[in-house]
């Protein structure tokens, strides 16, 4: 069982990591989530939005209304400065927490 | 053509934000729903199908409604509470204590008005500057948005504060004097101990500085409404 912490870090890491190729709304931003991870982190609608909220009351991202070319109007997410400033220390952890991990797993394989 | 906007204003009635922020939570959460369904129509999904699996995204609308009024006001309370009544209340403390050294420093002693046990602490000219300090901590709180409960928290701050001080201590002291091995006072020293610096140093500051508080409160209720201030600050986003 993956505890809380764990999943909401990695939920705010791919959403602050897709939001750096630039602006998004949350529909378009769970596809994005899903497809670059080939569906192993799928968000669905009721886990998004409270969490883009509470990102957005951190100010790690920011969002307002855009009218797309169909002339629907949506609400897009992008990075503010304190979300890229939040990113590459969150990328960095994450990275050493999986590389532990994966010597943990090599050394119980050995 | 799915009314995506109605189904969720209905389930997301009882979400307990400012109308204009709901409205936007409202719409966004029908958006979501209306292009998951699109893209199901899209992938040769029946309708009937494509609406169940949109929906099926949010088991608990009650337990999302909650969620999010969490994640939308948690940091709008805290920013709210340091606003209305932590600024305002230490600014209160600060300048209560820099006036009594400023005072003592003058050569300004303090009167005691009684002999033995029933001796209590005055401090006349602290206690008359004191109600000043106490309006302006209703001031504060109260351009910020403060209730009258805030803004009276907010003046009488400082005696708030040494009260916590002297609950913490006096255990302390017990404590201390037990250990070392020290004559521990009896209850009767500390009840006077308590009644006269408790009203020396609490229930008179307390007093002056409420009287300062409710004064406020009274000029400003006369004056244009404060609350207008405080909407503009509320509906700021992120």
């Amino acid at each position: 069982m993956i505890g809380s912490g764990i999943k909401r870090g990695t939920a705010e890491l791919a959403v602050l990591s897709v939001l750096q190729d630039g602006p998004l709304h949350g529909y378009e931003l769970a596809r994005r989530i899903e497809q670059q991870t080939n569906g192993a982190l799928r968000f669905t609608l009721a886990a998004l939005y409270p969490m883009l909220y509470r990102m957005e009351q951190q100010r790690w991202i920011r969002g307002s209304w855009e009218t797309s070319a169909n002339g629907r109007k949506r609400r897009c997410y992008r990075l503010t400065p304190a979300g890229k400033k939040k990113l590459s220390p969150l990328q960095r952890e994450w990275a050493e927490l999986f590389d532990a991990l994966q010597r943990l797993t090599k050394a119980a394989h050995a | 053509m799915h009314n995506w906007e109605e189904l969720v204003r209905q389930r997301l009635a009882g979400l307990d934000l400012d109308a204009a922020e709901k409205e936007e939570v409202q719409a966004e959460v029908a958006a979501h729903l209306e292009e998951s369904y699109e893209a199901l129509l899209k992938e040769g999904v029946t309708e009937p199908a494509a609406v169940q699996r949109a929906l099926s995204q949010v088991t608990n609308w009650r337990d999302l409604q909650r969620r999010i009024f969490i994640a939308k006001r948690k940091g709008h309370f805290m920013k709210k509470r340091v606003y209305q009544l932590w600024i305002p209340g230490f600014l209160t403390l600060i300048l209560s204590v820099v006036l009594q050294m400023m005072l003592q420093r003058l050569g300004f002693r303090v009167r005691i008005v009684g002999s033995g046990p029933n001796a209590i602490l005055f401090y006349v000219p602290w206690l008359a500057g004191l109600p000043f300090f106490g309006a302006l901590g209703a001031y504060l709180s109260s351009r910020a948005g403060g209730s009258r409960g805030t803004m009276v928290l907010a003046s009488v701050f400082p005696v708030l504060a040494l009260a916590g001080a002297f609950l913490l201590l006096f255990p302390i002291d017990v404590v201390v004097k037990w250990i070392i091995g020290s004559k521990v006072d009896s209850f009767a020293i500390v009840a006077t101990t308590i009644l006269r610096d408790g009203t020396g140093w609490l229930l008179l500051p307390g007093a002056s500085l409420l009287a300062g508080g409710l004064l406020g409160q009274l000029l400003l209720s006369r004056g244009p409404s404060s609350q207008h201030t405080a909407i503009g600050s509320e509906t700021t986003h992120a």
